[in-house]
């Protein structure tokens, strides 16, 4: 009796440890397994046919019906300039200029991977709606409250973990993604030294 | 217990790990992709369906656009293949096409297709209808067409849900009988 309850006790250690590191490799992976240009996290193998078991697992958990790379990429902000978690409780700008493709957008999304439960209609910019200034570049503020921002997206209710992703539709055959050519995040204030 | 002994329990307790942990990576996508079945399913197979506007409640899928109005037919083609189209949109659209592993298998954007999209949609391995156009061939029996029309703000999201009524999601066999 002893040695069947040893067995089992071994045997189901074994399952907890095999799930943890799964849980864990799919925590880890969304920044591990992609690459990075500058903040901005990117997998080049999101809804591919081609993608290995742990890429398939990370974007199955984190963007379901991903489209591939063929159509749109995805970079995702998971922190700041600081490697902090992005939290409600700060103020950041986004700058960039206008990206050699058909269309882009920058949307926030709650720790959970859904739009952040406040009702500003703020939850992304977009390149057909978005103020360029006259240097050529556009910035989004991305904060609780709008304030005098041309361009806002609201990080209302989006707690503490959110991030931002950056869609890229139909980029152009030389679209080369980089730290310099992808928008850049700034931290302009945190309340309470978050 | 003696040395022996633990070592076949330290053994126990590395295999299972292991298993357990590559069973859980490789059913994961499939594991999501069936919830995302299930849910999207619920007004039927083989049938489009005109997601409402994406907000804040929006909560079937993980991080849907706002930007965008979304059509999903949940396919089986266990019964034989489907005949699916897209009409166009004057902006950005695309239909594309998701195994039951996640796979996205097939894209085609108003680029390649100016005047909308039709396919025939059969399971790999099956036989091909005669005369169909264009055939693509799914991997799995079930899985997931999406219609991503570019649609921002309100207005252009309720002339794209318009549109999307003359999208077509339907047994080929069943538009062969009504002569379509």
């Amino acid at each position: 009796m002893g040695r069947i309850f040893a067995w089992a006790a071994a045997i189901l250690i074994g399952v907890v440890l095999g799930a943890a590191s799964a849980w864990g490799a799919l925590e880890i992976g969304r920044t591990n397994f992609a690459e990075q240009y500058g903040a901005w996290h990117f997998n080049h193998a999101a809804g591919s046919t081609a993608a290995g078991p742990y890429s398939r697992a990370v974007i199955a958990r984190d963007g379901l019906l991903a489209l591939s790379a063929r159509e749109a990429l995805y970079f995702t902000i998971f922190t700041d300039d600081q490697g902090r978690p992005l939290s409600e409780s700060c103020v950041y700008e986004m700058t960039g200029r206008d990206l050699d493709a058909r269309w882009w957008s920058v949307t926030l999304y709650a720790d959970d991977s859904f739009l952040a439960m406040n009702n500003d209609h703020a939850h992304s910019v977009d390149a057909s709606r978005i103020s360029y200034s006259a240097d050529g570049y556009w910035r989004t503020r991305i904060s609780p409250v709008k304030g005098d921002a041309i361009n806002w997206v609201s990080s209302r209710a989006a707690r503490r973990g959110f991030s931002l992703t950056l869609r890229v539709y139909n980029p152009q055959r030389d679209f080369r993604p980089s730290a310099d050519s992808l928008p850049q995040l700034t931290t302009l204030s945190c309340a309470g030294g978050a | 217990m003696g040395g022996e002994h633990l070592r076949k329990y330290v053994w126990a307790v590395l295999i299972s790990a292991v298993l357990t942990h590559v069973a859980i990576i490789y059913a994961v996508p499939n594991v999501l992709m069936n919830v995302a079945i299930s849910r999207l399913s619920d007004m039927g197979l083989n049938r489009w369906q005109v997601a409402p506007r994406v907000t804040e409640q929006s909560r079937t899928i993980v991080r849907p656009s706002p930007d965008f109005a979304y059509s999903a037919c949940t396919y089986d083609l266990s019964r034989g293949p489907l005949v699916i189209s897209a009409a166009p949109w004057r902006e950005y659209w695309s239909l594309s096409l998701y195994a039951d592993n996640s796979d996205n298998f097939f894209v085609i954007d108003d680029r390649e297709a100016h005047y909308g999209a039709e396919i025939t949609l059969v399971q790999r391995g099956r036989a091909h209808p005669e005369g169909a156009p264009m055939v693509v061939e799914s991997p799995s029996a079930r899985g997931i067409a999406l219609i991503r029309r570019l649609a921002p703000t309100p207005e252009e999201y309720s002339a794209a849900a318009q549109v999307a009524r003359e999208d077509v999601c339907a047994s080929a066999a069943s538009l062969a009988a009504t002569g379509r």
